[in-house]
């Protein structure tokens, strides 16, 4: 492989992983711009979303559905609902009643929701690994020696469009445009006669429905499912949404991609090992902080106080 | 009121049931496991007690259960056979519960039984501390599933070994690798101390055979995206990968290679054995290999064992029955050769042992007292199950 082919092969990878990163960061970013809370559950959620996918795609399997494409589409709306309902649930159970408390008794009892969800899986799956088999193949397309597949290919295609559906979403609806006012003023909001509860659960639904669809995504694309796996990318996601500048959905997709390209070219640097990467990425992610502290696409004033 | 009064009823029961539950006698004593002898068979000439130290409890009781039998399964078939040196053979069991202590209490309670010689050794943390205990006593003692280096190196000359220590795995691996044609390799472990070790170990091996590694490198825990490495060593122009760590990531590993356009041999070694490799890894893991210890389920002379296993414990043999069984006719076979129950002659006949055949292959002693040949086998997936390679 010439040097561009590295390059081009390792910008499709880091794009593909950015993606994923990128849409459970939206629902944190989306979460903490309303609520002010981080909400350590959703890696957990997209886990979660991530074995759901699983049950309805085993049991797609035995119907005329099948496993492939159709199978995985089905799968993945009926995932979208189930988990976006799991996601209004937990804040209706959780989170709601300590609304008005102290911000940290909401933090610890974001992370009792993650240690819940994460057992309560890891009972259930015997904490074992579970294969996450599709119908789809290893087929796909090679420019040079730059090879990529059909299911890679599709992927960052959804990834994409997702949030592009909810960024017109944000910016184009009256949903949209409530959350972004409870974002700036919650009480202001309830005297102008929005419904508050009503849509910071609506905020809850589609950020569990991103995490979900991404969660499933990894499943089709990695083949295996684990209890533990919403830990890692549930921090490197919260990584990815404040390097964006938390609380702004353009913000969480950029962090995202740009964590996802940093891992995939740091470990393309000479004499170092594949084990440096993190150390890589972090770094840079600290020097962009220093300069930016409120992340990229973060504004400098704060409206309280 | 009533709620006051059943704070005090529950308080009182629980006071109770810590009292009984202090009082409970500690420890029972261990049952010797021997079993009667058959009536009818053959007559002998008096009796042999052979020792068997594994763990029947504790987190590994299942492979110590699982080796116990197998050995009494050889035990049963030597009997029939007219016994060693005409003397039937019994069997006592010391619990060494995977534990330095317990082993060293098992070792000296073997030891004041008089046993002949010893079988076992699962654990080599809880096999190291016997080796002085037999060494003093001079009780031949062997090692059958045990195979860490320090036992080498602390073995006073009675124990030997007959599972290979983990550097025959680099020597396996550098034979298949051979066998497939592959002279550039690519090397990936996971940072821990055996996957590690294992990779320094094929290193230094493969380059020794004057070969080439053209990649060496690491995946970090709990990752799942490992293209990157993939672009790595597609670049690196390897020929042949081997990952020496465990299945769940290797799986995702040889799934990423497949989907990145990889198109050389994978091995991977004994960590990922499991099926569930196969089953995560779907079509990518068709005609990966992997070196794996000699389980029976992979051995074609084992069929026989098997049966009968199945037939006397309704259940499929564990990964160290094999070499369980094959320690017991190795035993055996010594000490006929001895001549005597003589320890001193018992220890020269073992290490005397040339090209013994064995269900897991031939069994030839080094000056060390381990296997001169590495036992690994190589496996092939293929249909989503593991069959012998060749």
């Amino acid at each position: 492989m010439s040097f561009q082919e590295i390059f081009i092969q390792q910008l499709f990878n880091g794009l593909l992983l950015g993606s994923f990163y990128g849409l459970v960061a939206l629902g944190y970013s989306m979460v903490y711009g309303i609520i002010k809370l981080l909400n350590f559950a959703h890696g957990d959620i997209y886990m979660v979303g991530g074995f759901c996918s699983l049950s309805l795609l085993a049991f797609f399997g035995r119907t005329f559905i099948g496993n492939g494409w159709l199978g995985i589409i089905a799968a993945m709306l009926i995932t979208m609902i189930i988990v976006g309902m799991l996601g209004v649930i937990i804040e209706r159970v959780a989170y709601k009643p300590l609304r008005e408390a102290p911000r940290l008794s909401l933090l610890i009892t974001a992370l009792g929701v993650s240690m819940v969800l994460y057992n309560s899986v890891m009972v259930i799956t015997g904490g074992e690994y579970r294969a996450y088999g599709t119908g789809l193949g290893y087929e796909g397309f090679a420019i040079g020696s730059v090879f990529i597949t059909h299911t890679q290919a599709i992927l960052i295609v959804a990834a994409v469009a997702l949030m592009l559906i909810l960024h017109l979403f944000i910016t184009r609806t009256m949903y949209g445009k409530a959350m972004r006012a409870i974002s700036m003023d919650r009480d202001c909001c309830r005297l102008m006669g929005v419904n508050v509860n009503k849509i910071i659960a609506l905020t809850f639904f589609v950020g569990s429905t991103l995490a979900a669809s991404a969660g499933m995504m990894a499943g089709v694309y990695y083949g295996s499912l684990h209890f533990f796996m919403g830990f890692v990318i549930g921090i490197k996601a919260f990584t990815a949404a404040v390097i964006g500048g938390i609380g702004i959905i353009p913000g969480a997709m950029l962090g995202g991609l740009l964590l996802g390209l940093l891992e995939s070219f740091g470990t393309q640097i000479p004499f170092i090992g594949s084990e440096w990467k993190d150390v890589f990425s972090f770094s840079i992610l600290i020097l962009i902080l220093i300069f930016k502290p409120t992340g990229l696409l973060g504004k400098k004033e704060s409206e309280r106080m | 009121m009533t709620r006051k009064r059943w704070a005090i009823a529950l308080m009182v029961v629980l006071l109770l049931s810590a009292v009984f539950g202090c009082s409970q006698p500690g420890g029972e004593p261990q049952d010797e496991g021997a079993e009667p002898a058959e009536a009818e068979g053959p007559q002998f000439d008096g009796e042999m007690l052979i020792g068997i130290m594994v763990p029947i409890t504790g987190s590994e009781a299942t492979y110590g259960k699982d080796m116990e039998n197998a050995i009494r399964i050889a035990v049963g078939e030597i009997n029939a056979a007219g016994g060693i040196l005409g003397k039937e053979v019994k069997l006592t069991v010391g619990d060494d519960g995977c534990d330095p202590q317990m082993c060293t209490a098992a070792a000296s309670k073997l030891v004041s039984s008089d046993v002949v010689a010893v079988l076992g050794g699962y654990c080599s943390g809880a096999t190291i501390p016997a080796l002085k205990i037999y060494g003093d006593a001079k009780v031949p003692f062997v090692i059958l599933a045990a195979n860490s280096t320090q036992i080498i190196d602390e073995n006073p000359g009675w124990a030997f070994m007959i599972n290979s220590p983990g550097f025959h795995q680099a020597n396996a691996a550098a034979d298949s690798f051979e066998n497939l044609d592959v002279s550039k390799l690519a090397l990936v472990h996971q940072g821990d101390g055996f996957s590690e070790n294992l990779a320094e170990l094929t290193r230094d091996e493969w380059e020794g055979r004057g070969h080439e590694v053209v990649a060496y490198d690491v995946v970090n825990k709990g990752e799942q995206d490992f293209s990157s490495l993939v672009t790595k060593i597609r670049s690196s122009d390897a020929e042949g990968v081997y990952w020496t760590a465990y299945h769940a990531d290797g799986a995702l590993l040889i799934r990423q290679l497949r989907q990145g356009g990889y198109t050389g041999e994978i091995v991977v070694a004994d960590g990922s054995s499991s099926v569930q490799l196969l089953e995560i890894a779907g079509s990518a893991g068709e005609g990966v290999y992997c070196t794996s210890p000699p389980v029976v389920d992979f051995l074609p002379a084992a069929k026989e064992f098997i049966a009968k296993y199945n037939a006397e414990y309704g259940q499929q043999p564990g990964p160290y029955a094999g070499l369980s069984y094959d320690g017991t006719y190795l035993l055996a076979e010594a000490i006929e050769k001895a001549g005597s129950t003589d320890p001193d002659a018992i220890k020269d006949a073992l290490a005397a042992t040339n090209e013994f055949e064995t269900l897991s292959g031939t069994i030839t002693f080094t000056d060390e007292n381990i296997l001169a040949e590495s036992n690994f086998i190589i496996i092939k997936g293929e249909g989503g199950n593991w069959v012998l390679a060749e």
